[in-house]
């Protein structure tokens, strides 16, 4: 992904809350429709037991990674499949070059990846002379507007239906006032010759079975079962925590993550695919490369609290949950994936110093523990990183030092009432703003008055 | 077909990330796998029911159809009136679907098709799902407009484990789930049907539940 | 006859000290017999959460040293309760034994679970309420009900309120370092406020938090510290 900035998101944040205020309200209506789905269909399960068994057969699965990619490379190589590794975001990259060159490819069809926008495969495939199209409706209408996408599951929840009746009407010629199912049409048409006529399709994986060697996708439009069925090219960039030890395992993965991200028994769509087209099959890819990528994932695996983070189905519903994220959507946190589970990989996938501040996009409410199917601690590792940046001095200045004085006014009881006092007699509620660290209070709020005398004094005198 | 031999360097950056892997999880308690994923139910839910129950229910929630045919033949007769119905004037057939069922249509690839017609290789009850065998042919699976999709009534599994681990023992390159017609919400959240995947999905399941 | 330690927290202290002392009225009033160690400063929770953990545990070890005697330690904030109990433990592990963090309570739980108070009084007849779930007291400590059920069973009518148990944008120092979007989640919670006479809660950071972005926004119902308002509802 170009213009990778985290370190921007306070002024990102504050940008998109002063001069774009409607994307709060799209952002916010899109999660908590998403979340009221999730929780309708947690109730017919029992959702704490689905929850342990996936986290459980994930970190099992992580903690012996190594072995489950080795039979997982060894399956896909025994059907057909070429298997390239990556270490970096250029590695990946190049396995397109060769590719492109051999097969002549004009056109690529994407399926919906967050791990090729990591990769910046978009980018990459013009530099090559390659039309990358978007065909998932919500990576389309970004696609058109330029934009990165602002959630891991609905890309242009930021958009209101205006906003696209106005995007079709300049790129499809629809009508201004074109009904969501007239402007869907016009997509399907323009994107239906798109895949026909395509080299080469390129999609991310849900999943990657380990026994058989299947790449799992999981979708509701049906573009992912056509880029990967109907161009003679498949590529599939799999991340390596994707891997889990069965295929009977992702028969319960598909069910949990379709559920926590929209509310869905399963998607209305899945692939699993093993590898290029049988001697007794008609059609489908004649031939598939999957690429498993690194790309800071072994960074994160190797730190002592952040590596349950790569549990994460990318299911999308800390975000949904997330008062944070709900305010600004995606874009502000300057990165591929955003929310709090953003925040947490950031530190691990980009390094701490790149990451800043966003283990602290987040006020630690929890909400997010409250819904991630593999029960994540999200806050606990968010405090990892917020101890580790003070460790490494990556706090301002002003708040380390002002931490300390606090703290150690605060082991000398007469000292602290002292400053107690303090508070009661300054005019801080007009001279506030500029207190360091507490003066940014002042910026958004009034200032809260002190009590007339503080409980210390009215303890003393006696309560009645 | 000829391309650079990479494996050498392939192999040493999959080797270099398993050894990486390797001393990440160095020191680290072992977890054992939990065993099989059980679908389980919440306390108050209601009582299992047949496949064909099961599966009907979920099929028909996301909007899917489902035709009760007693036996083939039976299929074809709907199949003739539903053609008629639909004014189809094309048809993509899949490679399973038995020439009697089919109409006399002019047969076309699916890209250009008024209505496609698959055979399921399974069904999936606990999650309203049809298995859908890249054999049978996917772009007659994927293009039309409307999907007709037979299944035969003892092909149901229960559970989609129990499902995907009958399908290990012989996959194709490609086995594509459907459980139901395309949607997608992402035009301002507004919920819109046939985006890519047909818009239409009519599951036309053959033979007697048992009793 | 149950002894408690009040542990007013420091914004208890400076900004809310008559909701201590209706605090302390309120636990005589059901019997307990109530001291005030006057050692006690800052929890450490603010420093904690912001990653400075030695200043977190200098805090920490203090304020144990403090209620070292203390049979329970009772905190009219859910924030400052759900610090000692919930990570005292994990913060102080490799000291002597630090206090059984089971003895420490928030108010209103310990109204209901030590004290079994199941009827405050009647003195909020009539009253309309909107309660803010403070996310410690919620999701660390598990209190749901309590300052409810408390509430209605003075009288209180506890009016619904769709955003009642999302986060209010304080989080500590997250409310100085990403004012804007704290702000911001400031105004969900009073964009969505049903028309009440009080707004109450049992945090004194988050009632800070609404109650001075609801006054930069002009106008808003009063904002009570739920011991205040429960102390109103028992007394006679």
């Amino acid at each position: 992904m170009s213009h990778v900035n985290p370190g921007a998101y306070r002024e990102a944040a504050a940008r998109s809350l002063r001069d774009t205020p409607e994307v709060r309200g799209s952002v916010g209506s899109a999660t908590r429709t998403f979340e009221a789905s999730r929780t309708r269909a947690f109730a017919p399960i029992d959702g704490d037991r689905w929850r342990d068994w996936a986290r459980d057969v994930k970190t099992h699965t992580l903690l012996n990674l190594d072995q489950y990619l080795e039979q997982a490379v060894e399956r896909l190589e025994a059907n057909g499949v070429h298997v390239h590794w990556a270490e970096k975001d250029v590695d990946a990259l190049r396995v397109l070059d060769d590719i492109v060159e051999r097969h002549g490819v004009r056109t690529a069809v994407k399926a919906k990846s967050m791990l090729s926008e990591e990769l910046g495969v978009n980018e990459h495939l013009e530099r090559l002379g390659v039309e990358p199209v978007e065909t998932d409706l919500g990576e389309y209408i970004i696609q058109l507007l330029g934009e990165p996408p602002s959630h891991i599951v609905g890309p242009a929840i930021h958009k209101s239906l205006d906003e696209c009746r106005a995007l079709f009407h300049d790129h499809l010629g629809t009508p201004l006032d074109g009904t969501p199912e007239r402007l869907a049409a016009a997509a399907r048409e323009a994107l239906r010759a798109r895949f026909l006529g395509a080299e080469l399709g390129i999609s991310g994986g849900n999943f990657l079975a380990a026994d058989t060697g299947t790449v799992a996708l999981i979708e509701n439009e049906g573009n992912i079962r056509l880029s990967t069925s109907i161009p003679n090219v498949h590529v599939a960039f799999v991340g390596i925590e994707k891997v889990v030890p069965t295929l009977e395992d992702v028969a319960g993965f598909l069910q949990i993550t379709a559920r926590s991200a929209t509310g869905q028994p399963i998607g209305l769509f899945v692939s699993l695919i093993q590898g290029p087209r049988k001697a007794d099959e008609v059609d489908g890819p004649e031939e598939v490369h999957v690429v498993l990528v690194d790309n800071g994932r072994t960074n994160a695996l190797a730190d002592e609290a952040a590596w349950e983070a790569l549990r994460c189905v990318r299911c999308g519903a800390c975000l949904n949950s997330c008062p944070v994220y709900r305010q600004t959507g995606g874009h502000a946190y300057g990165w591929t994936y955003s929310g709090p589970i953003g925040a947490i990989l950031a530190p691990a996938m980009l390094g701490l110093e790149r990451a800043m501040p966003l283990p602290h996009a987040s006020s630690l409410c929890g909400a997010c523990v409250d819904v991630c199917p593999v029960r994540i601690p999200i806050p606990d590792i968010l405090l990892h990183w917020r101890e580790r940046a003070v460790e490494a001095g990556l706090t301002p200045l002003g708040e380390r030092a002002g931490s300390g004085m606090y703290a150690s006014l605060a082991a000398r009881p007469r000292a602290f009432e002292g400053a107690g006092a303090m508070l009661r007699h300054t005019p801080w509620r007009q001279t506030g703003r500029t207190l360091p660290v507490l003066g940014s209070w002042a910026q958004e709020r009034d200032m809260p008055r002190p009590s007339a005398k503080s409980f210390r004094q009215l303890w003393k005198e006696g309560i009645e | 077909m000829s391309h650079p031999d990479r494996s050498g360097e392939k192999s040493e950056a999959g080797a270099r990330i398993l050894e990486r892997i390797r001393s990440a999880n160095v020191g680290r308690d072992a977890v054992p796998h939990p065993g099989d994923f059980g679908g389980w139910r919440a306390p108050d839910s209601p009582a299992d029911v047949d496949p064909l129950t099961g599966f009907t229910t979920m099929f028909e929630a996301t909007g899917g159809e489902v035709i009760n045919a007693p036996d083939l033949a039976s299929a074809g007769s709907w199949l003739e009136a539903f053609v008629e119905a639909c004014k189809a004037e094309s048809i993509a057939v899949g490679r399973g679907v038995p020439d009697e069922v089919v109409p006399t249509l002019e047969r076309v690839d699916a890209s250009g098709a008024d209505l496609a017609v698959s055979s399921a290789r399974a069904g999936i009850a606990e999650t309203g799902s049809l298995v859908l065998d890249a054999r049978d042919g996917r772009r007659t699976q994927l293009l039309a407009a409307t999907h007709v999709v037979l299944l035969q009534v003892e092909d149901i599994h229960g559970s989609a484990r129990e499902a995907f681990r009958d399908l290990s023992s012989d996959l194709p390159a490609a086995i594509g789930l459907h459980s139901g017609p395309s949607k997608s919400a992402d035009i301002g959240q507004i919920m819109v049907k046939g985006v890519h995947g047909p818009g239409r999905l009519v599951a036309v399941v053959i033979g007697s539940a048992s009793t | 006859m149950i002894k408690a330690s009040l542990f007013a927290t420091c914004l208890g202290d400076n900004f809310f000290a008559e909701a201590c002392a209706d605090t302390v009225r309120l636990l005589r009033h059901f019997g307990v017999e109530v001291d005030f160690p006057e050692g006690q400063t800052c929890c450490g929770q603010p420093a904690f959460n912001a990653g400075h953990r030695g200043d977190a545990e200098r805090m920490a070890r203090h304020t144990e040293t403090v209620f070292a005697e203390s049979e329970y330690v009772v905190l009219p904030s859910g924030s400052c309760a759900s610090m000692m109990r919930a990570h005292y433990p994990g913060l102080l592990s490799g000291e002597e034994t630090p206090g059984d963090s089971a003895r420490v309570w928030e108010l209103c739980q310990f109204l209901v679970h030590v004290l079994g108070v199941e009827s405050i009084g009647s003195g909020l007849e009539g009253r309309t309420v909107a309660y803010h779930h403070g996310c410690h007291a919620l999701r660390e400590l598990g209190i749901e009900h309590e300052p409810v059920t408390l509430l209605r069973s003075a009288g209180a009518s506890v009016l619904d309120w769709e955003a009642d148990r999302e986060c209010c944008g304080f989080g500590g120092l997250f409310s100085a370092k990403m004012p804007e979007v704290s702000a911001s989640m400031a105004d969900r919670k009073l964009e969505t406020l049903p028309d009440v006479d009080v707004v109450t809660s049992s945090d004194g950071g988050c009632l800070l938090q609404l109650s001075g972005r609801a006054e930069r926004r002009g106008g808003s119902p009063p904002f009570r510290h739920v011991a205040s308002l429960l102390w109103q509802g028992a007394s006679p």
